[in-house]
């Protein structure tokens, strides 16, 4: 275990050295802290709350202006204390560390600091004094040895990483504050621009995500969450409007060798990302798509009342220009192989087939072949051929919809939207349970959907090959299980039926059975899931990787992207390398999770109450009878109003280690 | 919209009890501590923060006041201007610890701007040498030249320059721009200590969607946003004694100037006007009344014209600022607008044709020095199709401010020079309808007593159109012109955020209007860009200023540019008619598309990015 020699954390004190020992401390119990990475001792590590040295003989004065060093290259400048502070403060200590006399004494140095933490605007200026401040109230008599010494330190080893709680929440690591800060500094195009840097579906995602940032929006201890999907919907305008971002080729700023070349397959989420990202990269990108549209699920699953179909076509422009191509109705297992493809000279294969399959709800009569029988994903691809006008797909009599995720969310939605008499949702836990969007949910109940929770499917009742009812039991609630939630059983002798001419499954799906072959060497999970290594999302067959749903299960859009950036890294350095790499952003994410460092600080002070601007939505009665866009883009003075509402909650983290860190991206 | 009342405060009652410097007060709920303070009579300082236009965003840190909150031990500084009260709050506005930080603060302020006050445009009346002053600060410990050397000083527009080197990054000139003007020309650029100003897509001023109106001058409070000096140029005029110089100056001129020097706002100083002119030098001493009188008559006679041809409605041409902003953000409306110059460049081309005419003078000899409430007007001297044989109407506009900083350069005190009138026979008189201009609703009002009088034979019974004379920022009514005109709808916007309402409605069809009056200044042109800077406050002498021009128009013999015997005399000697061919040539304009539309790419964006967890 990583022994700690001395330091201050959270105010308390921290010395282990000889007669030292500081009163009431008892030393940390920091997992995973011996090696930032192979052999790599860490050797201080420096955050908000404090800092902790590891080996006694680092040196401060070069630890903190290598941290300092950091805030002043981040400072945004707009607050007067962090704009100058964290320069002086850096400069004085890049003065000393170099065996000089710097513009502040270590009195001045501690005062700037104090002025920075007590004054500054935002979480960066506010939070990167601190440790400095008690370093120097704790530890004088160090820093005075060091600059006893009047010789310059010998060089450290260092990295440092900024982050925000929105920015850890979210799997792409979309630097959130900073794409709101260019929204409220006037730049929508600029904010696209931070956004683009991870994935190219902005206007996508904008409309569909499910918001992990806002979840963990320290916004909410003083009223609501920062709006941040809609703001990304408004700079998403420029995107798809009618004044979009110009991609073009002279982007890529090393175009690799012709025979440089990876197969995608499946044109959703994740395989457009992981092209884009190869491209960027130099690669020459082929995407194979068993559909004969790209976008995967976003495309023919999510409902057009929440994303507009030209959006995704408008994005997929991105690959097109800059160079990629996309082979429509080529499905592996059927057209091709892995083997055809590592044949025909691609170098890397990359599986993004999704989970496209419905998973059977396991009743009894549940015979898919009934008339009226739906799976999730069934239902939501012919309301996707209704909508797009290909093949019309009237309902009329009842719907009962299975299950309290987004995909039954978006079942029930769209069966209002169908003409049904009546939709009902079914679901065994209770509504708290329900993994859906809260949205989703509220927005369901406003539509008038009827709502059966603690109740499950017996058995589906059918007639001359055609569902009339579906038989159900109520349920209760029995003890917590490992996720937190009650477990469920059902009541004995509660079962009834309920009359309907279709019943949809909407509970749970698979990769498509029949895509990947035994003969392909892949790996395969016992929900039909790709099996492929967490780090690198390399799969048992070397040189093929998978990402998205088909490896993760049903997720989210963009977590899927967000394994697409993943999987273009490894395919990147596998291709040139040889072997995946070591990414130092990901390492210090790892430690800071694991040992709970992020700041868990509350807010002190009064802040104005300032409540969120919401979507202008068109109201449930029009809603229910359309499936145009129900969200609307908000105005450029809410926009504004919005991006007032960030306080920026930036932290910086470093690390210093015995030898120098091992380059990789992100 | 302009706000010239105190702000209302926030909530109802006054119901949060808490103390400041330890007497009990009372605040409204969400209410910040800065205003209840100011309502209480404590003194804080602040930079950044401007009430008028609801304007706190937080950055320059200087208002900080030590909080406890109520059971807990410890003290926080919090800035008072964004920070709301609590119940049971204790403030301390003065303690050792906020006075060592507020200087500290202004220190650091002042570690990368450039301060030549000296030679400075804001000398003597900036606000950050006030907070310096009041934070006591006496050393300037760590100012260093080459952090301002590499910052941007804009001189590309004729009327602005933009100072970077002086800027405090209170960000007053984009919520101006932003929100109240919706121009949304202005964009925070750069980081760290390369944070400034800068106009929309990295443009610079005279390229950018700025339409010079000036209103971010009006409320920054540094030098970092100011007119373009000229004072230098109208002294070359004025000593060159092969030169003729005319000068003109525009209706709100009289009713705001004499607070610079210690006179009750709103004063009517036309008379020491005219006399500091004559003791300047100038030669002849013209009213911009007069051509606004013209304008009338040449802006009215087009109006029935196109009330006739059913072509509605039409919108007023005499705010540059406006046509700037109908060029540039609204160019599919320019056939709309009246084709009537401003009444500057008339009394410009009117006094390098007629007026030479009569006086026996050489056109080429003369120079035009306009004196003008305006940024704008500026901007408009250099427009190629205002003048002729590259002659331009006018030759240099100085500001309110400007003129000002003249006198004074001169030695002159406006409280201690004799008034004197008016003196040139053919182009100083004026009618109550040309001083009226100078607020909003004013043109309106002008025009339809003479399309009145035109229409129907007769003046107008009841002169006064208070029915015009509201303030809010966009006003309709319906007027009878009698006649074969019968009712017309109008319309007077004044802001341009009014004005961009407007002109959305008249897009989408839902706007029924026959005549317009834009002016693009809050209040019109007497509380114009070229005004004078008031510290802390934003427009606060509208009204008064107002009132003045309302009573001058009371005052006045003649009321109606119609009746001005100059005028008269004007088209019976030299123009023939209202819209005559001669008038049409000298009087008239045109305008142009300059719409930018911009295509970015992303990897111009890229190549911007900065700070963010970089892929590329
Ligand atoms: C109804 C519904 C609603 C949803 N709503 C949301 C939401 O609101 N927010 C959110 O974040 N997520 C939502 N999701 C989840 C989200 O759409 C997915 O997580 C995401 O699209 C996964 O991306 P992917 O690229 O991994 O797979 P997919 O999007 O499923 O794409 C896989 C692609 O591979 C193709 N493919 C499959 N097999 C083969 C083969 N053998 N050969 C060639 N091509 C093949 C498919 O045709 C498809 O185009 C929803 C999903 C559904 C079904
Ligand atoms: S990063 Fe925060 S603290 Fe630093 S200058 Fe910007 S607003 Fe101020
Ligand atoms: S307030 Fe801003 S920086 Fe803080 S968590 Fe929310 S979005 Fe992120
Ligand atoms: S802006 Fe103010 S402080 Fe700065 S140089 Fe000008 S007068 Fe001096
Ligand atoms: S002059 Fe007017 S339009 Fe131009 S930046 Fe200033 S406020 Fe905006
Ligand atoms: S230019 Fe003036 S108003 Fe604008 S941010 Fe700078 S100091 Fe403030
Ligand atoms: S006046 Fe409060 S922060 Fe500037």
């Amino acid at each position: 275990m990583a022994q700690v020699v001395y330091g201050v954390w959270d105010g308390v004190v921290h010395d282990y050295r000889q007669g030292k020992a500081a009163e009431g401390a008892t030393p940390p119990d920091l997992k995973d802290f011996e090696v930032f990475d192979d052999n790599n001792p860490i050797r201080a590590f420096v955050a908000d709350r404090g800092f902790f040295v590891f080996d006694e003989k680092v040196n401060l004065l070069d630890t903190f202006w290598q941290y300092l060093s950091k805030a002043a290259d981040e400072s945004c400048g707009k607050c007067t204390p962090c704009r100058m502070g964290t320069v002086l403060v850096r400069d004085a200590l890049g003065a000393m560390r170099r065996g000089l006399d710097g513009d502040l004494d270590l009195d001045g140095i501690a005062a700037m600091s104090e002025q920075m933490r007590a004054t500054s605007l935002c979480g960066l200026g506010q939070s990167c004094g601190t440790a400095l401040v008690k370093a120097i109230e704790a530890f004088r008599d160090e820093f005075e040895a060091e600059l006893a010494r009047k010789q310059p330190a010998r060089a450290q080893h260092a990295m440092s990483y900024m982050t925000a709680p929105c920015i850890e929440a979210c799997p792409s690591k979309v630097n959130v504050p900073r794409y709101i800060d260019y929204i409220r500094d006037g730049k929508p195009e600029h904010s696209l621009g931070v956004i683009l840097q991870k994935y190219p579906m902005a206007a996508t995602c904008s409309r569909v995500c499910v918001r992990f940032c806002e979840a963990a929006c320290r916004r909410k201890m003083v009223d609501e969450a920062v709006g941040i999907k809609i703001l990304k919907r408004y700079v998403a305008e420029y995107q798809t409007g009618p004044h979009p971002l110009v991609f073009s080729k002279d982007m890529i700023a090393h175009v690799l060798p012709e025979d440089q070349r990876v197969a995608v397959i499946g044109a959703g989420p994740a395989g457009v990302s992981c092209a884009y990202h190869l491209l960027m990269r130099g690669y020459h990108v082929d995407i194979f798509e068993a559909q004969g549209e790209a976008g995967g699920m976003a495309a023919i699953g999510i409902p057009s009342y929440r994303l507009p179909k030209d959006v995704l076509l408008n994005e997929m422009n991105a690959i097109t220009n800059l160079g990629g191509r996309f082979f429509f109705n080529q499905r592996l297992g059927t057209d091709f192989s892995v083997d055809d493809l590592m044949k025909r000279g691609y170098k890397s294969v990359f599986l993004a087939l999704g989970c496209q399959e419905g998973t059977k709800m396991g009743c009894d009569n549940e015979d898919t072949s009934l008339v009226g029988y739906e799976s999730g994903i069934g239902f939501l691809l012919k309301v996707h051929d209704h909508v797009a006008g290909i093949k019309p797909h009237p309902i009329d009599g009842e719907v009962v919809v299975v299950g309290g995720g987004n995909v039954a969310m978006d079942c029930v939605r769209s069966a209002v939207r169908m003409g049904a008499k009546k939709v009902h949702l079914v679901y065994r836990r209770t509504e708290a349970d329900m993994p859906a969007d809260r949205e989703e949910v509220v927005a369901a109940h406003d539509e008038g959907i009827e709502f059966h929770v603690l109740t499950n499917p017996v058995s589906i009742v059918s007639e001359d090959g055609k569902v009339v009812g579906v038989k159900l039991t109520k349920m209760e609630q029995t003890e917590v299980d490992a996720k937190g939630r009650r477990n469920v059983r059902p009541i004995p002798g509660s079962e009834y039926v309920m009359p309907c001419s279709v019943v949809i499954a909407a509970i749970g799906q698979q990769v498509d059975t029949g895509s990947v072959k035994p003969e392909d060497g892949v790996e395969m999970s016992k929900w039909n899931w790709v099996v492929a290594d967490k780090e690198s999302l390399a799969t048992s067959r070397p040189g093929v990787f998978a990402g998205g749903d088909c490896y993760l299960g049903p997720s989210t859009l963009i977590a899927a992207m967000a394994n697409g950036l993943k999987a273009a890294r490894n395919i990147d350095d596998y291709l040139r390398l040889g072997s995946t790499r070591f990414f130092p952003r990901s390492r210090i994410r790892q430690i800071l999770e694991k040992n709970k460092l992020f700041s868990n600080d509350c807010i002190e002070v009064p802040v104005k109450n300032e409540y969120r601007v919401h979507h202008p939505e068109l109201s449930p009665e029009v809603r229910k009878t359309m499936f145009g866009e129900v969200e609307q883009i908000i105005s450029s003075e809410d926009a504004y109003k919005e991006s007032m509402r960030c306080m920026r909650c930036y932290r910086i983290y470093s690390v210093i280690t015995e030898h120098s860190i091992p380059e990789g991206a992100a | 919209m302009c706000n010239v009342e105190t702000l209302i405060p926030v909530g109802t009652e006054a119901t949060v009890g808490f103390k400041i410097n330890g007497k009990a007060v009372t605040a409204y709920p969400n209410e910040t501590i800065l205003a209840a303070a100011r309502r209480h009579d404590f003194y804080i300082p602040t930079l950044c923060e401007l009430a008028d236009i609801d304007h706190t965003p937080g950055t320059c840190r200087v208002c900080l006041v030590e909080i406890q909150m109520p059971g807990q031990a410890s003290t926080h500084m919090v800035t008072a201007c964004n920070t709301p009260v609590k119940d049971g709050l204790a403030v301390e506005t003065r303690t050792k610890k906020v006075r060592d930080m507020q200087k500290l603060q202004v220190e650091l302020l002042m570690a990368d701007h450039l301060q030549d006050c000296a030679t400075c445009i804001r000398h003597g009346a900036c606000e950050l040498q006030d907070v310096a002053q009041f934070v006591g600060l006496k050393e300037n410990r760590f100012f260093t030249p080459a952090r301002v050397a590499t910052r941007e000083v804009d001189r590309s527009s004729p009327a602005m320059v933009r100072d970077m080197t002086k800027c405090i990054r209170c960000q007053r000139c984009v919520t101006v721009c932003r929100n109240y003007q919706e121009v949304d020309a202005l964009v925070v650029t750069g980081t760290g200590l390369d944070t400034a100003i800068g106009l929309r897509h990295g443009k610079n001023q005279k390229d950018s969607t700025c339409v010079t109106c000036g209103q971010c001058v009006l409320v920054c409070p540094t030098g970092a946003l100011a007119e373009k000096d000229e004072t230098d140029r109208v002294l070359d005029y004025i000593y060159d004694p092969e030169i003729t110089t005319v000068l003109q100056f525009a209706p709100a001129i009289r009713v705001g100037f004499g607070e610079e020097f210690g006179m009750a706002p709103g004063t009517n100083v036309e008379g020491q006007i005219i006399a500091a002119s004559r003791k300047l030098g100038v030669d002849i001493v013209l009213d911009t009344n007069f051509g606004a009188d013209v304008v009338i008559m040449e802006e009215g006679t087009e109006l029935l014209h196109r009330l006739g041809e059913r072509k509605r409605p039409t919108i007023t041409s005499c705010c540059p600022a406006w046509i700037n902003f109908a060029e540039v953000h609204y160019p599919e409306l320019l056939p709309l607008l009246s084709s009537t110059r401003s009444p500057q460049a008339v009394v410009g081309a009117i006094a390098k044709s007629y007026l030479p005419v009569k006086m026996g003078l050489d056109p080429k000899k003369i120079r035009v020095i306009s004196i003008m409430p305006c940024t704008a007007k500026k901007d408009e001297i250099v427009r190629p199709q205002l003048g002729e044989d590259d002659m331009p109407n006018v030759d240099v506009v100085l500001t309110t401010r400007e003129f000002a900083r003249l006198l004074k350069r001169e030695g002159l005190d406006l409280r201690t020079i004799e008034p004197s009138t008016f003196d040139n026979p053919y182009m100083s008189e004026y009618s109550g309808a040309g001083v009226i201009f100078g607020t909003t609703g004013g043109v309106m009002e002008a025009a339809l007593r003479t399309v009145y009088k035109v229409v129907n034979g007769k003046e107008l019974d009841k002169i006064e159109l208070t029915q015009l004379r509201g303030f809010e920022g966009v006003r309709s009514a319906t007027v009878d012109l009698g006649g074969n005109i019968g009712e017309v709808k109008i319309a007077m916007a004044h802001g341009l955020g009014e004005t961009r309402a407007l002109m959305e409605a008249i897009k989408a069809g839902e706007a029924d209007f026959d005549f317009i009056e834009i002016m693009a200044c809050p209040g019109g042109c007497v509380d114009g860009g070229g005004t004078l800077r008031s510290k802390k406050q934003y427009l606060p002498y509208a009204l008064k200023r107002r009132e003045t021009m309302f009573g001058i128009d009371r005052a006045a013999k003649v009321r109606q540019s119609h009746n001005n015997e100059q005028v008269k005399a004007l088209y019976r000697d030299f123009l023939g008619s209202p819209n005559s061919e001669k008038a049409h040539h000298l009087l008239h304009t045109f305008y142009t598309d300059r719409k930018a539309e911009l295509e970015l790419t992303v990897k111009e964006i890229w190549g911007e990015i900065k700070m963010s967890t970089m892929v590329y």
